[in-house]
């Protein structure tokens, strides 16, 4: 089935599954198949914030201040969020636009994808509040090989299961030759790659950026970069809201209750499932070690990111209806729950344009000769 | 007529005088502390309950003889034992008698503090956002109907 960008069959919106189901046509949202997702949606919309917003002013004192091995924490761990960001402020669009077939889920991940272009511009103002050059930074990011080696395993399901759909959009199901080289286009095959691209985003979201939360929050823990520690706060808030999200398709798939097929394709990945989660739980210490290498800092070390890492893990992998795949323990950094809540994020108003500013402006822009003979 | 101008006038005084009340004046400088920020870590701005949810300090403000609010037991699986009365969540009162609950969000978004009811009912404050599987409950936004059992 080729795409077009307004699908002119006459066909019942509501029937629909949420993927490979009809392109969708009209934008409506009027009546919902999955109510979740235009939730979501009113969520994310009223959570919208600005980088600029928050100051950080101290923070450049604080970094400059910093020991050369907790620099290193502080940067490497900013290189990896960012390339986390920049991979979810384009891969929802790029996979899951094309095949979506609900309007309210198609604006999810648009909104969804949006709300991750808000975090990487935040890398940016954090960036150019610490360093002189940015490019420093941000180069290292596609240069340095435990950036990369990162940037291979969030990626490689994304990639996968577009390079297969891209098949899919020109040439339909069937057996192709293209270039000389055979390409099966089948629907099992498409479902099980989508369903295993869901894992790996909520994997993503749920796991590997709490981690690189944990490592925010452990200097705001001790008053250092807590600027840097504001954004992230909201960036968490987010994040909360992408996860369920994806849980949600996730289980909606697995639950084959708009799409039968999806039940199968998720009965026979539980394997593969539980396999990614452990993967990324692997990958996430080894990132910890390397963070950790040249010193340890005050309330963070690798031993307990690590047991972080398996707590995290066990809590997400849970959600989705699964074993525990780590011995079970309690939260090792208990203190992370109270900095991951955001009621309490204040952003200074007269840097953001409140309108009540603005309203001040006009008002007193009133010429007293307009008063003609009030009588003051 | 002019009963109905009589009743438009006191509808007017009553509104004034209700929003002469406790209005807070707009604090700039409160938010913008000078910056001896060494001090205190962000931490200390926290918002959080600063009493006890379980034991609040002032009665509450409709309380009929012989209607006191009911008390139901939560019991948990490894043999924990609290009660709920006062509080707005479940996760408020466990909190208050120092049982260690995960959280983030507070308000049925994030499933952090999800949990398993293995006895009893809840009812809902506000419909959770977070995916729940079956027997799952979502301590945040809801409060017990009945005795319960959970596991954390
Ligand atoms: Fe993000
Ligand atoms: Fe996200």
């Amino acid at each position: 089935m080729s795409y077009t960008t307004f699908n002119r069959n006459e066909f019942d919106t509501f029937k629909q599954p949420m993927f490979f189901g009809e392109p969708v046509n009209v934008a409506r949202y009027d009546i919902q198949k999955h109510k979740i997702f235009e939730n979501l949606i009113e969520k994310q919309l009223s959570f919208f914030w600005r980088p600029e917003e928050v100051d950080l002013a101290n923070d450049r004192k604080d970094f400059i201040d910093l020991p050369e091995h907790e620099k290193h924490i502080f940067v490497s761990n900013l290189k990896y969020q960012t390339l986390l960001d920049s991979v979810q402020g384009r891969s929802p669009n790029v996979a899951l636009l094309p095949v979506v077939s609900l309007p309210e889920l198609e604006t999810w991940i648009e909104t969804w994808s949006f709300s991750e272009t808000i975090h990487s511009r935040s890398y940016t103002h954090i960036v150019r509040n610490i360093v002189p050059n940015p490019a420093e930074i941000f180069d290292d990011i596609t240069r340095n090989e435990y950036i990369v080696r990162r940037a291979i395993s969030v990626t490689k399901y994304y990639d996968d299961f577009i390079e297969l759909s891209n098949y899919y959009l020109q040439l339909g199901e069937g057996v192709h030759t293209v270039n000389g080289q055979t390409i099966d286009v089948n629907m099992r095959e498409l479902k099980r790659r989508l369903y295993l691209t869901m894992v790996s985003v909520n994997v993503l979201e749920a796991i590997r950026f709490y981690v690189s939360f944990a490592c925010s929050f452990a200097f705001a823990e001790r008053a250092k970069m807590e600027g840097n520690a504001k954004i992230i706060k909201l960036i968490a808030r987010d994040e909360a809201l992408h996860l369920t999200g994806t849980q949600h398709m996730l289980q909606i798939m697995a639950k084959g209750s708009d799409d039968p097929e999806f039940a199968d394709v998720a009965a026979s990945c539980r394997d593969d499932v539980v396999a990614i989660f452990a993967e990324a739980a692997q990958q996430e210490k080894e990132w910890a070690e390397y963070l950790f290498k040249d010193g340890s800092m005050i309330g963070l070390n690798k031993d307990i990111l690590s047991q972080y890492v398996e707590y995290i893990t066990n809590q997400r992998i849970s959600a989705l209806g699964f074993d525990p795949i780590f011995e079970s323990r309690s939260n090792p950094l208990p203190w992370i729950n109270s900095w991951l809540n955001s009621d309490n994020v204040q952003v200074a108003p007269q840097e953001a344009e409140i309108s009540s500013y603005l309203v001040g402006a006009i008002d007193s822009e009133v010429d007293t000769a307009d008063l003609g003979d009030f009588d003051l | 007529m002019s009963a109905l101008l009589k009743d438009v006038n006191e509808q007017d005084e009553f509104e004034l005088s209700a929003d002469a009340g406790d209005q807070p004046a707009f604090e700039l400088e409160a938010l913008q502390p000078e910056s001896d920020h060494e001090a205190q870590p962000l931490q200390a701005e926290l918002y959080l309950p600063e009493d006890n949810a379980e034991n609040p300090e002032l009665p509450p403000q409709f309380e009929f003889e012989g209607m006191a609010r009911p008390v139901f037991s939560v019991a948990l699986d490894d043999g924990r034992a609290v009660r709920f009365q006062h509080a707005h969540s479940l996760l408020e009162s466990l909190e208050a008698q120092d049982v260690d609950v995960h959280y983030q969000c507070r308000e049925g978004y994030c499933g952090s503090c999800r949990a398993q009811l293995l006895e009893g009912d809840v009812h809902y404050n506000t419909e959770p956002m977070a995916w729940l599987n079956d027997g799952e409950i979502l301590p945040c936004c809801c409060i017990p109907k009945s005795h319960i059992k959970i596991k954390l």
